[in-house]
């Protein structure tokens, strides 16, 4: 049991740290492309204005949901492992 | 005596550094052999030195007591050489199997015992190395019979856990990368502008700057309350 508990919070820790360096990373490539697309739409209002909307519009996006998947590959991974090594 | 240069240390230390790595996913990855299984019975251990070459005890026992039954599974190779392997429980610990199975693969593993005369042939998944100056023992995770002592198996497992993790360095450097090209250099213009405008010392900071850790300072330092107009 104590095992399985020290998994599970070791696990959670790692996930959270990889998580939110995942996120930042992909906000960063968000707002990269943006100031970018801001360039080529021939600089339409203020870029900071311009990337702030483009940020928000992100931040509701499936893209930004599918992060959550660094929780939950991981542990589909070890169910699956569980199933594969001791029943089949 | 001449004493090393730090340039010479600091490749001793990467090359034992990577030493280390391939030492550990050597121990670690899934390795298949074909054997025949001669016998199977299990042996008191009292874990010492090698203690770390050991695993969990069953789960749901006791993990604190110090000795304890380990099942054994006696083989021979195509060779003729004899192998051993032990049949532990990793449980949820380390390396990451999730093999909770022990008694049912000793099982399989006496059913499928042989003699020279009429050998049957099995792939056996194991990990581990086995060491006769430690008396440590590879760990067989699975027993499948197999057509000859010639199959070829192709290490999937490995290929795949290899794969991901060349993957995660590769978006590692990739995010380095972002990192510094999005806060860190702005940061260091941002800082040796303050500084121009400040101090005529400037060279000397650029000069400091260039470091990899003196970027990262530079950056923290964007952190910091600025100065109220």
């Amino acid at each position: 049991m104590f095992a399985l508990v020290r998994l599970a919070v070791i696990g959670f820790v790692f996930l959270t740290i990889v998580y939110f360096i995942v996120r930042i990373y992909m906000r960063s490539l968000e707002a990269e492309r943006l100031e970018k697309l801001w360039e080529e739409e021939g600089r339409p209002g203020t870029m900071d204005d311009f990337v702030d909307r483009g940020l928000a519009d992100y931040e509701r996006s499936l893209r930004r949901k599918l992060i959550w998947l660094v929780y939950v590959v991981p542990t589909l991974l070890v169910a699956v492992l569980i199933y594969v090594v001791n029943f089949m | 005596m001449r004493l090393p240069s730090w340039k010479n240390v600091k490749r001793t230390l990467k090359v034992l550094l990577v030493l280390l790595v391939i030492a550990v996913l050597h121990y670690s990855l899934p390795q298949h052999d074909i054997v025949r299984i001669t016998d199977t019975y299990e042996k008191r251990i009292d874990p010492g030195e090698n203690r770390i070459f050991w695993a969990a005890p069953d789960i749901g026992n006791d993990p604190n007591v110090q000795n304890r039954d380990v099942f054994f599974i006696q083989a021979v190779r195509p060779n003729g050489k004899v192998i051993v392997y032990r049949n532990e429980d990793t449980g949820w610990g380390w390396p990451p199997y999730f093999k909770f199975d022990t008694s049912d693969l000793q099982a399989e593993a006496s059913d499928l015992k042989s003699t020279a005369g009429n050998p049957k042939w099995v792939s056996i998944t194991h990990y581990g190395w086995r060491n006769r100056f430690l008396s440590i023992y590879p760990n067989a995770i699975s027993i499948k019979p197999v057509s000859g002592p010639d199959v070829r198996i192709i290490p999937w497992a490995s290929i795949f856990i290899l794969a991901a993790l060349a993957f995660v360095l590769f978006m590692i450097r990739r995010m380095w990368l972002q990192f510094r090209e999005r806060m860190v250099d702005p940061a260091i213009d941002n800082v040796s502008e303050v500084i121009d405008r400040v101090d005529s010392q400037a060279d000397e900071a650029a000069e400091r700057a260039r470091g990899l850790w003196a970027r990262f300072r530079a950056w923290l330092d964007t952190w910091r309350g600025k100065p109220r107009p």
